[in-house]
């Protein structure tokens, strides 16, 4: 196997009795997208301050191509990083915001106006570049930031929630331009982000950060398909959650009951034996379809609410139990004009697509 | 806006009459000591007899009066240099600092301009006697420095409560070392708090009269302790016109950072 670009070993944060961060271990290929996913105060910023080197690990080390990032002072890393808030300096134009790494690197004269100049074209602000920041949109303060941080191009680019402060539209034509320019660019990126869709939008793979561990590595389609666990099956996507009973277990499928007396076959309980026990079960809303008779596999459910979100309906409704089931059902169905609250009708769908967590 | 100028009715008049009183209240004084600078009457008649040039005539050919002037110049740059520069860093220590008793600290920093400065100056005198400093430009430095540094502090510890730390953690990423960071970003980002600073430090040590009479020798005296003991002398119109051009001077140093900032947001 080759040695990974960028290495993350066994990283620990304690502050005082208070662990940050524990067990961090990921490899990152050279030119990838990575993104750290999870709620705030998972240890996803944490690990990226480590990385850039504004706190030290309790344990653990990081290699960047084989040597230990975490002997050098941040400014020395060559690291380029754009942060959650505006960071440009404020009596400097454009321009000399840009030029500011090639300035304290020593660069010539002639080279930091190439290099500012084919900058600013990336991001696509080569006519702004006299002008001071104070005078520019959060949008294009941030597309400076990501220029002045590919400026001296550096092998690796750390992005801290860089579009948290924008507006959804605004958010989403940077994300697409931030795409871009890391296909242009062929940097290694390091992303941080809470917001799911943002993380599936742009990365490669993406780690789901929880409680200061990683929960699971992996493309979103692995993810989202294959969650190793609770948790990362309810933060990629919606999902539902129904308390299961296991009946008995053959060749990695399972026999189930739910509800009340509803037994379905052939639920995949991969990579760990589940002998006997009470399993969570993961069922995504739009692998639900609704019928008034039964079918193959299903249960019945309550409706208790229709909500129209465009091309899609979203159905609220409880099992016998009163579990709640959230069903999406692209609008123009058939069965949607003939479903009111209070109906009582059944909700399908393949056990295949059922995931079992033990947890 | 419900209280804007233009709404008020009947009560703008009183407003602005209450304005244009205080203003004369203010602008009075330096009116009459510019009027008699230029009176000619020894006896600092007013309204003066007829006008003159030559009391500054008399103040310029005096060598002493020069001499004092530029000797509070002295004083007041070397004063506002260090007041700058170590209320700079005592801000950064207060702003960047976590340590227990933070704020009882900074209270502590600006406890100069509570006390009384005749209580500062006489136990300056008895301590600087001992150290054999009184009647030294060091004691005049050392004495305003005092007087100084809370302006000096509470403009620049300002300015940087206002600059966001994340801007420096941008330029050391970018490969500027701590001091390059904080000399290339941070100093000029709050450079209206330093600038303010030294104009207020410039002007405590300048127009100080109280601990500068006890720092005083025969030998070494700033302006306002030459003002002083020349009235105590005698009454000449002479001290009319050193008064004069002080305000004059004063003013201009005042007013410079307000057309600056102005500039800054015309920009």
């Amino acid at each position: 196997m080759t040695r990974p670009f960028l290495s993350i070993q066994g990283i620990r944060k304690d502050y005082g009795d208070f662990t940050a961060i524990r067990d961090v271990t990921l490899d990152i290929a050279r030119g990838e997208f990575m993104t750290f996913l999870g709620p705030s105060g998972s240890g996803k910023s944490t690990t990226l301050y480590i990385l850039a080197g504004f706190q030290d690990p309790t344990e653990g080390d990081v290699l960047l191509d084989g040597e230990s990032l975490l002997r050098m002072p941040s400014h020395k890393r060559n690291i380029g990083m754009v942060f959650q808030r505006y960071t440009l300096f404020p009596h400097l134009s454009v321009g000399e915001n840009v030029a500011f790494p090639l300035r304290v690197r020593r660069c010539a004269k002639s080279e930091i106006e190439d290099r500012v100049h084919a900058a600013l074209r990336l991001v696509h602000l080569e006519d702004l570049a006299g002008r001071k920041p104070a005078l520019m949109s959060g949008g294009q303060q941030q597309r400076v930031a990501l220029a002045r941080a590919l400026v001296y191009d550096p092998p690796l680019l750390l992005m801290d929630e860089p579009l948290s402060a924008l507006d959804k539209k605004l958010r989403e034509e940077l994300q697409f331009e931030i795409r871009r320019i890391h296909q242009e660019t062929g940097v290694t990126i390091l992303y941080v982000t809470h917001d799911q869709e943002e993380a599936l939008r742009l990365s490669d793979r993406i780690s789901v950060f929880s409680q200061g561990r990683i929960e699971q590595i992996g493309t979103g389609r692995e993810l989202y398909a294959e969650p190793a666990t609770r948790f990362v099956a309810g933060f990629i996507g919606d999902s539902n959650f129904l308390a299961a009973d296991i009946l008995s277990v053959a060749e990695n499928k399972a026999k189930l009951s739910i509800c009340d007396g509803i037994v379905i076959d052939g639920v995949p309980v991969q990579g760990r034996p589940a002998g006997t026990g009470r399993p969570t079960l993961l069922l995504r809303p739009e692998r639900i379809s609704l019928s008034h008779a039964r079918e193959a596999c299903g249960m019945p459910v309550t409706i208790r609410d229709l909500t129209f979100l465009g091309n899609m309906v979203e159905v609220s409704s409880v099992t016998d139990r009163d579990e709640p089931v959230k069903i999406r059902i692209p609008f123009g169905n058939r069965i949607v004009s003939e479903l009111a609250s209070g109906d009582r009708v059944w909700a399908n769908f393949d056990p295949g697509s059922l995931h079992a967590f033990q947890d | 806006m419900l209280l804007d100028f233009n709404r008020l009715g009947g009560v703008r008049y009183f407003l602005v009459i209450v304005t244009g009183l205080v203003l004369l209240f203010l602008i009075l004084p330096i009116v009459f000591i510019a009027a008699l600078s230029f009176g000619s009457s020894q006896w600092l008649i007013f309204p003066p007899p007829s006008w003159t040039l030559k009391w500054y005539a008399e103040l310029f050919s005096d060598p002493r009066w020069l001499y004092t002037a530029l000797t509070s110049l002295k004083i007041a740059v070397i004063v506002t240099v260090l007041s700058v520069v170590l209320g700079f860093l005592a801000s950064l220590g207060l702003n960047r600092g976590e340590f227990a008793g933070r704020e009882q600290i900074r209270a502590l920093f600006l406890t100069p301009m509570i006390l009384p400065v005749i209580v500062l100056a006489v136990a300056l005198y008895a301590l600087f006697l001992k150290l054999g400093l009184a009647g030294t430009t060091a004691g005049f430095v050392i004495a305003h420095l005092l007087v100084a540094l809370p302006f000096s502090i509470i403009s620049i510890s300002g300015a940087l409560d206002g600059f966001d730390k994340s801007i420096e953690d941008a330029a050391i990423l970018c490969g500027a070392s701590p001091w390059e960071a904080r000399l290339k970003v941070t100093v000029p980002s709050i450079r209206h708090g330093l600038f303010t600073a030294a104009v207020f430090s410039f002007l405590a040590s300048w127009d100080e009269v109280v601990l500068a009479i006890f720092m005083s020798s025969p030998t070494l005296q700033t302006l306002p302790v030459k003002i002083w003991t020349t009235l105590r002398q005698d009454l000449t119109p002479v001290v009319a016109a050193v008064s004069t051009i002080l305000v004059a001077l004063t003013a201009v140093l005042i007013f410079t950072p307000l057309v600056f900032r102005k500039r800054q947001k015309d920009d």
